[in-house]
Formats: structure tokens, sequence, C-alpha cells
């Protein structure tokens, strides 16, 4: 009796105090994907209005349908470019930098340096690298004498080397992100199991991989997932260098871009953008779940 | 204690995306802009009849009317948002306009609004709400259809009735581009159409006439080959794919030059079209003609032209330069400017060229159609507000304006009277080459064929043909490729028609 | 701690010599940017890894004509209200979930969390139109009230306040401390840490938009930097040293921020990685 009443005392609070993130959260994330849900099976006019439904079966046909399975494919890749590289460089960074040396905060300052440079702001950079007329790269006779495509047609004209120009650019953006969270990690490793391993006659790559990496697992899984989502939802990047292209490979045309890229076919067909969307959202859920479940298990949380 | 390593999490995507394409199951190849209409009948471009035409002419009165005379009454200063896309030196001009425009009366006060550019502006237009959208809109001339099919505008046509407006000086064409089903939609503001630009000193160098531009694809060739064999240059011509430009815009163009419809009911003039021509074998022998340039290194595919700026930027290339590029008009001004600026090392603004946009092959055909983009009332139910954007735009097409406005930029002055008043009179007397836009336009004829489509999905068609262009000029086989964009073009225009009636 | 085995001086040498390397590696397209910033426009193509000419006017002119400084206060504006809000719906929420017994709680709990799987993509387009009927384009509302509440900044709260035994809470309530009281004198003491770091967080990540801010603005008044840059971009590719001008302003404030805030930085980002 007791414990009833308080249940019910405290709900004009609790209701005070999630109230207003119920509201916004509600408003602006789950009826949002409900809406796009219901979207995707619909046809709409040039203004988003006067939506007709057509059947669930749109759905299929996107998931059937050449551009989407492109695009799909190109973000597989641009995931499996980016989320090993940028990882590898981190953590290589990360050990690296890992030492009580004179100077080494300057390093340390250099290497997360990247982390203040906006989507926008790396791109735009980057573009300036590589642009074929008036880029940097272009410009320097001798390399390109060695490396004839960062002139004709260019690294990100190339269909060949375009996803991988964006990806450096990628990996180069979110290489402060990374090296921060791995150096934090490997700083939380007591310095004595190394030494008891020493001790033992590890060498140098037997303590990495026995002991710092198992120790720095959680870290890695969390720097994985984010950088997964983060490749899965790339936007500017392709947006602000490649407009998806080139085409007609289409090479740079990420989900994301099939969805609201300058020059994508559905960008102004709210019913096939919200389909695509969806299943955008999908694809993320499984992604997360097997990330999680199929190898969260085996990371190492510690005692 | 395990280890995770790095293949597991690379194993991990894989066996995702390999879940996700299993489940997609075989299928075979189809494309997304067919999934919009899955109860529609599939519709075969090349065995369908051409539909007969099924609209009447709209007549004014259906519309938002308009009323000139209700600025009369006003005491209060009206203002106006007026949404643009005008970059770079287009957009300082257009600025300078306006501010000489509020500043000469008290009764309206515009304010620009730029949204990034045509694309952006003409987005926005369409997801925003009637509330959320401006007073006044400039609308690419791609999107005459679409604008249209909103049902959001006060038609210029009635404000032009309603003033008793005299356009019997108005070039018929810039008029025309944007009167359909019997209406004039809005008002032409900036005219522009590709011309050729190239470097008088390389050509110069190879031997060739500098003030002799090629007039067709066939001189082109010759000309380019010259310049490349003499080494003046590294490539004759420097061609693009891009949507507004090489890929989709110069197309229309061509098939204009040659007088040949782009898509069926007289170019969507009559009636909704509902499927394209350009996989007919005028288009075949014209891409085949450009690819076999870039297949002979005469021509360099600078590829998708993002910023509308790669396929000129190759003149500039230290480099490897191409000697010519086809562009749009309105693109002189900053042309000008950049060169005076010292970009390309060694090149004076004296040095640049113009002339008109080659016809395809071995033809004689220096007309063009219109580029560029007019100006929209859109409808708030405000008398006064709909007078108050009329007086604005009669503003910036009296001769006056519209000879300061070409003499800044490029574009060509929507009016012929605008020749023999200020800047423009005495700039297309002291430099031709801002007066090549304009002859071009002049020397087209006034059939629908030369007058260039309308499409409702225009900017998606020209996004599919740009692809198909791509693809040759990097070697695909020309037929296929025009034949896919049609066919998705096709399917595209029988959604759109039944998306929007 | 001698563990090596090679000469100790060889040893750092080499591992000076990589850091450099390496180093000069990541600051290259930094290098390269801030080169030609300081260039004037006919210098930019000529030798562009040497800074063979110099002006201010290009980073003067990205200030006033690109008109960075406006689009920087509209960030900072927006990145400060997320920021602070979030901070104050997450406490509130993560509170509620913590020390108060209401029905439906497991449920709620799941709603909120639910929201974390949700892409921004998937919202984009539908919120659009709410903004819009809201009337809430080109307003500070429409760019900061979607984002100002957050399931992940509740879930972190509420990690450390399921630390707080529930003694201790009982003990409180027996003492006449209110759940405000407790608030102010209990919890929130507990969470400031990581409420430096969720804070930062926040305020990077609403720093960095780029496609929403797009998507709402249709006054160049309201732009923010990254939209800013984009438009800088489109606008100007034939000035490449405006642009590289502009991506310097929008860089060092935010790098600024980063260096002074550096402890709640590695703790905002590895708040995720926290064992669990």
């Amino acid at each position: 009796m007791a414990i009833k009443t308080r249940r019910l005392r405290d709900i004009p609070l609790a209701f005070a105090m999630l109230g207003p993130s119920l509201l916004v959260l509600l408003t602006f994330v789950l009826y949002p994907l409900g809406k796009a849900v219901w979207l995707g099976q619909q046809t709409c006019d040039v203004q988003g209005k006067n939506c007709k439904s057509v059947g669930w079966g749109q759905y299929t046909n996107v998931i059937k349908s050449d551009q989407f399975q492109h695009a799909l494919w190109v973000t597989v890749k641009f995931a499996l470019i980016t989320v090993p590289i940028g990882l590898a460089l981190g953590v290589g960074l990360a050990v690296l930098a890992d030492k009580q040396l004179r100077g080494m905060r300057f390093f340390r300052t250099i290497f997360s340096s990247t982390i203040a440079t906006s989507v926008a702001v790396a791109s735009l950079m980057w573009l300036f690298l590589l642009q074929p007329s008036i880029g940097v790269l272009a410009n320097l006779g001798w390399l390109h004498d060695i490396f004839p495509v960062i002139k004709e047609p260019g690294l990100l004209k190339d269909s060949g080397t375009a996803l991988w120009s964006v990806g450096i650019s990628s990996i180069w953006a979110n290489l402060g992100f990374t090296f921060i969270l791995v150096t934090a990690g490997l700083q939380s490793v007591p310095k004595e199991m190394h030494e008891s391993a020493y001790v033992d006659g590890a060498g140098g790559w037997m303590r990495f991989t026995n002991i710092t990496l198992p120790l720095i697992s959680p870290t890695l899984l969390f720097t994985t997932v984010v950088l997964t989502s983060r490749a899965f939802q790339a936007y500017g990047e392709m947006d602000l260098l490649t407009n998806g292209g080139p085409i007609p490979q289409d090479s740079t045309t990420t989900v994301t871009y099939l969805i609201y890229g300058s020059s994508s076919i559905i960008k102004n067909n709210d019913g096939l953008q919200a389909a695509v969307a969806v299943l955008l959202f999908v694809i993320l859920l499984a992604l997360s779940a097997l990330q999680f479940r199929g190898f969260g298990k085996r990371v190492h949380y510690g005692s | 204690m395990k280890t995770p390593n790095k293949s597991r999490f690379l194993l991990a995507g894989l066996t995702a995306s390999a879940l996700l394409f299993a489940s997609c199951g075989g299928g075979g190849s189809s494309s997304i802009v067919d999934s919009g209409n899955t109860e529609a009948p599939a519709t075969d471009g090349s065995s369908a009849p051409t539909a007969a035409p099924t609209t009447v002419a709209t007549p004014l009165a259906s519309l938002p009317p308009c009323d000139t005379t209700a600025l009369d009454s006003v005491t209060e200063t009206i203002d106006i948002t007026f949404w643009h896309g005008m970059n770079g030196d287009l957009e300082d001009a257009l600025t300078a306009l306006t501010a000489e425009y509020n500043a000469s009366q008290t009764k309206v006060n515009v304010s620009l609004e730029n949204q990034g550019g045509y694309e952006q502006t003409l987005d926005k237009y369409l997801q925003s709400s009637q509330d959320s959208r401006p007073e006044m809109v400039q609308a690419p001339e791609y999107a005459v259809q679409v604008m249209g099919d909103t049902d959001s505008n006060v038609p210029v046509g009635a404000c032009i009735e309603s003033a008793a407006y005299d356009t019997s000086d108005f070039l018929p064409k810039a008029l025309n581009q944007y009167f359909t089903e019997g209406v004039q939609w809005s008002m032409p503001f900036n005219v522009s159409d590709p011309v050729l630009y190239y470097n008088k000193k390389v050509f110069e160098a190879a031997g060739l006439d500098p003030n002799k531009p090629p007039t067709n694809m066939a001189e082109v060739r010759t000309m380019s080959q010259a310049i490349v064999d003499s080494g003046a240059a590294a490539f004759g011509l420097s061609l693009d794919t891009g949507a507004d430009s090489g890929g989709g815009w110069f197309l229309e163009q061509w098939f204009a030059k040659l007088g040949e419809l782009y898509s069926d009911n007289d170019n969507g003039r009559l009636a909704p079209s509902t499927k394209v021509n350009f996989d007919s074998q005028v288009g075949i022998d014209l891409l085949t003609d450009l690819q076999s340039l870039v297949n002979d290194g005469l021509a360099y595919n600078v590829g998708d032209n993002a910023s509308g700026q790669d396929a000129l930027l190759k003149l500039a290339d230290p480099e490897s330069a191409a000697a010519m590029t086809i562009s749009t008009s309105a693109a002189l001004g900053t042309v000008l400017t950049t060169v005076q600026g010292g970009l390309i090392p060694g090149i004076t603004t004296d040095d640049i060229g113009v002339g008109p946009m080659p016809a395809p092959g071995d033809a004689d055909a220096p007309g063009a159609i219109v580029g560029g983009a007019s100006l929209w009332i859109v409808n708030h139910d405000d008398p006064a507000k709909a007078a108050a954007v009329w007086d604005f735009i009669s503003f910036l097409i009296t001769a006056e304006s519209q000879s300061t406005w070409a003499a800044a930029t490029g574009y060509v002055p929507v009016r012929s009277s605008a020749l023999e008043v200020g800047a423009i009179a005495e700039k297309y007397t002291t430099d031709p080459r801002f007066k090549v836009a304009y002859d071009q336009l002049l020397q087209a004829a006034d059939s629908p064929a030369s007058l260039g489509a309308i499409l409702g999905p225009q900017r998606e068609i020209r996004t599919l043909s740009a692809r198909a262009i791509a693809t040759v000029l990097q070697g695909g086989d020309v037929a296929a490729a025009l034949t896919d964009a049609a066919t998705q073009a096709n399917a595209l225009l029988s959604a759109y028609i039944a998306a929007n009636q | 701690m001698a563990l090596d085995t090679a000469p100790k001086g060889w040893r750092s040498f080499a591992r000076y010599s990589m850091l450099t390397i390496v180093a000069l590696f990541i600051l290259f397209p930094v290098y390269t940017t801030v080169i030609a910033a300081l260039k004037p426009g006919n210098k930019v193509l000529d030798n562009p890894l040497l800074p063979n000419a110099f002006t201010l006017d290009v980073l003067k002119n990205a200030w006033t004509e690109g008109r960075l400084g406006r689009y920087l206060m509209n960030t900072t504006v927006v990145a400060l209200i997320i920021t602070s809000v979030q901070l104050m719906t997450s406490i509130a929420s993560a509170y509620a979930f913590s020390f108060l017994k209401f029905p439906l709680k497991r449920l709620v709990f799941g709603i909120f969390l639910s929201t974390l799987l949700v892409p921004l993509e998937v919202t984009l387009v539908i919120n659009r139109r709410t903004i819009d009927s809201l009337g809430w384009l080109n307003s500070f509302q429409g760019l900061t009230v979607p984002f100002i509440a957050t399931a992940f900044g509740t879930f972190l709260l509420r990690q450390v306040f399921m630390q707080i035994p529930p003694d201790l809470r009982e003990a409180a309530q027996m003492d006449g401390l209110g759940h405000w009281g407790f608030m102010k004198e209990v919890a929130i003491p507990l969470v400031r840490p990581t409420l430096g770091a969720l804070g930062l967080f926040s305020f990077l990540a609403s720093w960095n938009q780029y496609l929403w801010p797009s998507l709402i603005t249709t006054e160049d008044d309201m732009n923010t930097v990254q939209t800013g840059l984009r438009h800088l971009a489109s606008s100007d590719l034939d000035k490449p040293n405006l642009i590289m001008a502009g991506t310097i302003i929008a860089a060092v404030p935010i790098l600024i921020v980063l260096v002074v805030f550096q402890k709640q930085l590695v703790r905002g980002l590895t708040a995720g990685a926290v064992k669990g």
C-alpha cells in the first residue's frame, strides 16, 4: 500500500522532468520515423503533397533497383576502406605516442588536431589538394609524372580512385577522434602488466597483442561502431568532393547521397526518398546488432 | 579471454552486406525510377504511340489574378523577399540593381535571399509550405513545368494584361520559353545560351586565325588537330558531362539547332511529353562524333563539372590546357575578371575569344535556345504584394536595367530596346564578345523544335542524359547508353504525369 | 623502467623520426591550406608548396565578403543553446529514471533508448516539414529544438546516478531533503565531470552539423559556418585562396575550444567506451 502511493506520488514530478525530452524525442525522432515508414509505400507530387499509397511493394522494388544495390555496395566499400585503415592508423599513432618523452604533448596535439575540422572544412582542404586543374597535387610536376591519374582525370574524377580519395580525406578527418580514443584506452592499461610480461620474456609485439589489445578492446569496439556508423551516414564529403560521381559509375554515390545528393534522380521524390532512408535505418540496425551481439561477447571488459 | 581482431570486424561488415544482397534475390536489372508506379502498367516507350494532346490551354481566368493598380492605394512600404540563385559576380550585379530599385521609390522594399544556386532554390521552394515561400522567386529554365504544376503562382501574364504592359520589343524566344498551355507563367530576366570560349594565343601559336573560331563540330575537329599537332596546347576542346552543361543542356541545344524535337507532343509545349527523342539517330550521330574527338586525343572530358567551372578551368590548366570549351554566356563576366586577376599566367583578357556554340557535324546552324532563369510571382492571396512584385519585375526588365545587367554579366538583354541605351550599347560595339550570345538567339527559328523542350522531370532527365554522355565519352556504346537513358527518362515522364494530375 | 633492449638513444631517435614523419603527413593539408589562404590570387597556382607571396587581404575578404563573422556567431549561439539545454534535459530525465517511481518506467526508458538507433537521415525530410508548419524555418528554434533532448546524455548520466546507493536517497529523505535538494546537493556534484564531457561532445556535434542547417535555412543571416562554407565553395571555386581562408576561419575557433577543454574532450569521447 505504501509502495503504491509512492509510485503515484512521484508521477507529477516524473512527468515534469521527462515531459520535455519525451516531447522532443517523440516529435523529432519517433514520429518522423513512423511517418517515413508509411511514406515509403507512397508516391507524391513534386511538392510532396497528394501522396497516394502504391503498396509496400515499393520497398521491394527499391531493394531490387540497380541504384539502391549500387549505393549500398559503395557504402559498404566506403566503410571497408575507412574503418579498418582509420582504426589501424589510430592505434599505430596512439602506440607511437604512448611514451613519456620530451615533446610528446606537442605530437599528441598534432595527432588529435584533425578533430577540429568539420566535414566541410576537411573536405574543402582536400578538394584544394586533389582538384585536377588547380589543386596542389596536380601542380607538382614530378608527382603527377609518376602518378598521371592525379592530373588526368584527377583522383576525384577517376572511377578507380574517387572512393579511395574521399575515403582518405574521411580517414584523415576522423584520425584525431580515433587517436584520442585509443590513447585514452592505452592510458588505462596498467604499466605493471607490461613489466611482468617483460620479465616473463614476452617481446614487444607479443606484449601488444596479448596484453594491450585485449585490454583496450572495449575502446576498439566503441571506435569501430562509431566509425562504421559515420561511414554509413557520410554525406558532406561526397557533396563537396565528388557529387556522388564520377558518372556514370557513380563511384561515390552512397546510400545517404542517393537520398539527398544534388545529382540524385530521387531527390524530389518523397516516397522513394523515404523508402531508401528507412532501408538505411534497417541496415544500420542490423549492423549494430551484429557488432554488439556477435563480437561484443568476445570483448574484454576487465574484471 | 579472447582477442577481437580486425579481420573479425571486417568479417562483420562483409556478412552484413552479404546478408543484404542475399535478401535482395535475383531481381535482375531495374531502375529505381520504375519503383514509383508499381500499379501503373509498364510503359514501353518505343511501341507506345505519342499520346494525343490532353491539356487544353489553361485559361488565365482560372489562375490567381493580378491587379497591378493594387499598389497605388498602398500607404505603407511592402516588404518583398526574393529567392535567387545568383552567385559571385552575378550576385553582385543583382544586388546593385536591387539597391537601385529600393532607393528609387518608397512603396516596395526588396530583400534578396541567395539560396546557393538554381537547384537549391528550386528544391527549397518545392519543399516549403506556401506560407514559408517568398513573394518572388527566380526559377531556372528547366523548371517551367514543375513550377506551373505547383499551383502556387500568380502568372506574370495576368499582370502583363492588367498593366497593359507592352512586350513588343521583347525577344519572342525569351518570352516563349516561359509560355505554355496558353499562359505566360514567368518573366525572363537572365537569359543565357552556350557559347564557345577559346584561347586566342593558342590559336595563333597553332597557325590558326584567332578571330575565326569553329562554327561546327567538323571545324572543331580540324582546328583541334592543328592545335594538338603544333603542340600549342595539349587538347583542342574541353568537354564536360554536367547536367547543367555538356551532359544535359547542350544536348537539348544541339537538337534545337538542328530543328529536331527533343521530346514528343511538340517538345512538351502542346501537351506534357510522354517520351524523349534523344536516342534517335540524331543523338547517336552527335555522341559518336563527340566520342571520336575524345578517342583521338583532340578533346578532353573534365567529367561531371560539379562546380560548373571545371570545363573553363581546364583552359587555365598550367600544364595540359585545352584551347576551347563550351560554356554558358553568363560566365563571360566572371571569366574576364578571373583572367584579369592573374589566375592564368601570361594571358590577358584580350586573349579570350568568344564564338557561337559549334553546331553538330558540319551543319550551319547558329541558333540557340534560351537558358538562364525567369522571375515568378508567388501567390500569397494579397493583391498588393503581387502588384509590388510586378513593380520590381518591371523595373528589372526595363531597357536600362537589362542593359546594365547584361553588360555586367554576359547575359542577353530580354528586349531589343536595351541595345540602344546604357552600358550594353557601348559594350556590344567595343567588346563584340558579349554580343555573340544575343546574336545566337536571334538566329534561331521560332518553331517548337528550336524553342527547346519543356518537361516535368527535366532536371532528372538531364541527369540521365548526362550519365549517357559520360558513358559515351569514356568509350561506352553510344546506342546502348542512349537507349538506356531514354527508357528511364520515359519512365520518369509517365510517373510524373501520374503523380501530378 | 629499462625495458628497452636496444641502446636508448637510438630507440628514441627512431621514435622521434617516425613521430615527425607522421606529423608532417597529417599537417600537409593544413599547410597547403594556410599557404594558399595567405597568397594573393595570382600566386595561388604558382608553386603551391612555397609561401612566395604574402597578404592578409584574402582572410579579411573571407571574413567580410564571405560573411564568416556572422556565420561564426550563429554557429556559436546554436551550439551553446543545444549544449546547455541538452544538459538540462538529460539531467532531468536521467534523474527521473534513477530516483523516481512511476508506472511504465521501463517502457518510457525503452522509448528513450530506441531513439538512439534512428539515424538523422530518416527523419530530416519530415522534420523539415514539421519545422515549416511551426513557422520555425530560419530561426534559432528550428536550428536547435530538434536536438535539445538526447537519449545518449540521459543514458550516460543515468549510469552515474545508478551508482548512488538507494539507502543514501532514503537517508536524505529522512533528513527532509526533497528531490530538488537531493539533486542539487548530491546528484549533480556527482555527475559534474560527466557533464563537462557530455557538454563538449554535444557542442562539437552541433557545431559540425551540415545537412540540417542547409535544409531549414533560406536566409543568409541564419547560415552556420558549415553551410556558409558550402556556399562559398559553390560560388567561388575560381578563388581557391578565398575558400581556404574560409576553412581556416571556420576551424580556428573550434581548435581553441578543444585545446582549452582537452581533458573534457578525452572524457567526452571515451564516455561511450567506459567499462560496462
